[in-house]
């Protein structure tokens, strides 16, 4: 049990060439074979399309655009992606599942309004922080129980809480307004916003905490372990004897944690919270293609945060370059749709289906 | 004696009423004109003070000359906006009050409304379709004072560099049209001007907020940021403030002038704004829904319009009256 659970949550089976040569026995033997496996070109072909495409993409731009290759723009790169890299490291987890979170972005705001409108109101920060995860947690809480005790499919639960929680964040705690204002005076609001640590933007060091913290719970935890059994087959999981229902309610939460640390991140930086993300953004959208594009298949039980950094390096990469070629959102959106069916034709033709890959929910 | 004088003149008077030497006078028109007429509101969304403030002024005409007024609210929904205004024709109010989103969205529609005898009102934003009245901004005007002003700003003799860097909404919204065309048309008699990036947020702040930390890491010695819209603007002001060119870079923006953005003004996010006054604007568009109800038509071919006055508000000499607020509820 234990082995057959160490496989799934590598999540990569063995049949690349460097895995299969002998390298030794002991700890190292073993750490190359486990990175020989993560690394192997044949396993992840979708990985490396979408590197090699990023790699192309950045050179470009380095070579076209004039202050696009510099440590200044890194940072904009870096803190630009912050709220993206934080929801991606949820909802992969959620994916990894074989789940699917659509009221992430309507957590975002529900439990950002709350934090905003605390502070407005006079509130301690520390309070107002409190109120935002107390809420995030309840709300996690929610969708989990809703898929794994009421057993609602994730796709229709979720869909049916991000209208419902918008519609109560935008009549009950916005009382039909749909922007709050953050006091960005604050010293908590212009640290997140403003502050360094050794040198890095406090929103980045907050990006990669969470990071690690997704690649902690799910290569280091039982829970994790439990998260890679169900998306590889949940009614083994279950058969096993494996909590999968409560494992369910905890990836929920997890993902509604997510959206609260990435609300108190966006909000803080542009001054506001604006219910509007939830009605025309397509902040959504751009998390699941940056879980899709790193390589995270909807179909569950593959991936890791090393996937995640790959999607979002594209996308941020793409984004960053035509923002500063003065290309107007509409044709960047097109650019992005072009990327992603054009990432995935290519995985299509190198990687065919076969009888394991050709089952529903494959991208 | 003073008594019997005032009584003589009031006989004198009433008989030369009677006579009709006098008219009394009469409200423009009897209350019939609005008996039993509807109004239906079609707004963006609510929740907007701008929104907000123009149907209370509405609501307002409408509760004191007895016609009856209804707000439909499309909440941000652009299809839902269509198939309200469907449903809207379909219900044959006398007036349909519209608030375009993009300048050909509600086109079609317009015109079906006008064909069928519905009055159709643009509030603020108007659509490529003429109707029979437009009350709002004069977009043209506002790009093209912002962008004079830019030019004394950052243009020759200035010591700036000239870079400027436009926020629209959507580049399919009136405003956003007219603007860009007014602004471009100055800002090409003025070839030390040089628009670095002209990229939509979408309306959202967060967004302006990322093209505009962007452009200023790729152009720091950036001279000015033009968003089409207070709100939006909030976050292409706190780019601007959190990369520490608060006093180098100016940040200007457009809107109804409520209270939230003269906040903005005071906290040095916004630099200067111009204020169609939205409150001013509900006046005016409630004055014009019951000239409409009057009967009042525009010439063949054109629009009854009525021009909001500006407001410029600048951070130097800023004062809180310059500004509205809706009452608390």
């Amino acid at each position: 049990m234990d082995a057959g659970l160490n496989e799934s949550s590598n999540s990569f089976q063995s049949n690349g060439d460097l895995s299969q040569q002998n390298w030794g026995r002991g700890w190292f033997g073993s750490a190359v074979r486990s990175w020989s496996k993560r690394l192997s070109i044949k396993q992840h072909p979708l990985e490396y399309i979408v590197l090699g495409i990023t790699l192309t993409i950045t050179l470009v731009f380095a070579f076209l655009i004039e202050g696009f290759a510099t440590l200044g723009n890194l940072a904009i790169v870096a803190q630009n992606s912050t709220a993206l890299v934080i929801l991606s490291c949820g909802m992969a987890v959620v994916i990894i599942t074989r789940g699917l979170d659509l009221s992430q972005i309507s957590v975002m705001v529900a439990v950002s309004s709350v934090f905003g409108l605390l502070l407005s109101n006079g509130s301690d920060y520390s309070i107002a922080m409190l109120a935002a995860v107390f809420l995030a947690v309840i709300l996690g809480l929610l969708n989990g129980w809703l898929i794994a005790f009421i057993e609602i499919p994730a796709l229709l639960s979720t869909l049916a809480t991000a209208m419902l929680i918008a519609g109560v964040c935008r009549w009950g705690f916005l009382q039909g307004e749909f922007l709050v204002l953050i006091p960005k005076s604050l010293p908590i609001i212009e640290y997140i916003s403003t502050g360094k640590m050794i040198g890095i933007p406090v929103s980045v060091v907050i990006g990669a905490l969470v990071l690690i913290a997704t690649s902690l719970l799910l290569n280091k935890t039982v829970l994790g372990r439990i998260v890679y059994a169900m998306g590889d087959n949940y009614i083994a999981a279950r058969l096993t004897g494996l909590s999968v229902r409560m494992a369910t309610v905890w990836v929920y939460v997890f993902s509604a944690l997510t959206a609260c640390i990435a609300g108190i991140i966006v909000s803080s930086a542009s001054g506001t919270v604006d219910f509007r993300i939830v009605t025309n953004g397509t902040l959504l959208f751009e998390v699941i293609m940056v879980v899709v594009l790193g390589g995270i298949r909807l179909r569950g039980g593959r991936g890791g945060v090393i996937n995640l950094i790959i999607g979002v390096l594209l996308i941020s990469v793409l984004r960053n370059g035509m923002t500063l070629m003065n290309l107007s959102g509409q044709v960047q959106d097109l650019v992005k749709g072009l990327v992603l069916i054009s990432a995935i034709v290519i995985d299509n033709y190198i990687n065919p289906r076969d009888t394991e890959t050709d089952t529903q929910g494959d991208l | 004696m003073i008594k019997s004088l005032k009584r003589m003149a009031g006989l004198g008077i009433a008989a030369m009423m009677m006579a009709g030497v006098i008219a009394v006078p009469q409200t423009a028109t009897a209350a019939s004109a609005y008996e039993g007429k509807k109004v239906i509101f079609i707004p963006i969304a609510m929740g907007i003070t701008l929104t907000e403030g123009w149907a209370r002024r509405m609501e307002e005409q409408a509760k004191l000359h007895g016609f009856d007024f209804e707000v439909r609210d499309a909440a941000f929904n652009m299809k839902a906006m269509s198939e309200i205004f469907a449903k809207a024709i379909n219900d044959k109010p006398d007036i349909i009050v519209a608030h375009n989103p993009t300048v050909q969205l509600l086109a079609r529609q317009i015109r079906q409304a006008e064909s069928k005898g519905i009055k159709v009102l643009q509030i603020n934003l108007q659509s490529n379709q003429k109707s029979t009245a437009f009350v709002g901004a004069n977009w043209s005007r506002i790009g093209n004072d912002v962008a004079e002003d830019i030019v004394a700003a950052c243009g020759k003799g200035s010591g700036k560099s000239g870079k400027v860097a436009i926020v629209p909404g959507q580049l399919t919204a009136a405003d956003s049209v007219l603007m860009n065309k007014a602004t471009m048309a100055v800002f090409d008699k003025h070839p030390e001007i040089t628009v670095v990036s002209n990229q939509a947020s979408n309306w959202e702040p967060e967004k302006a907020r990322q093209i505009t930390a962007t452009v200023l890491q790729q152009n720091p010695d950036l001279c000015a940021v033009f968003g089409h819209w207070g709100i939006h603007t909030i976050g292409a002001g706190n780019a601007v403030k959190d990369a520490g060119k608060a006093d180098s870079v100016l940040v200007y923006a457009t809107g109804g002038g409520n209270r939230l953005i003269c906040k903005n003004i005071e906290d040095g996010v916004i630099d200067r704004y111009w204020s169609y006054n939205a409150d001013g604007q509900g006046r005016d568009a409630g004055a014009m829904l019951r000239l409409m109800l009057q009967g009042a038509a525009p010439a063949e071919g054109e629009m009854l319009e009525v021009e909001s006055p500006l407001i410029v508000i600048k951070k130097e000499s800023y004062s809180p009256q310059q500004c509205w607020d809706l009452p608390a509820k």
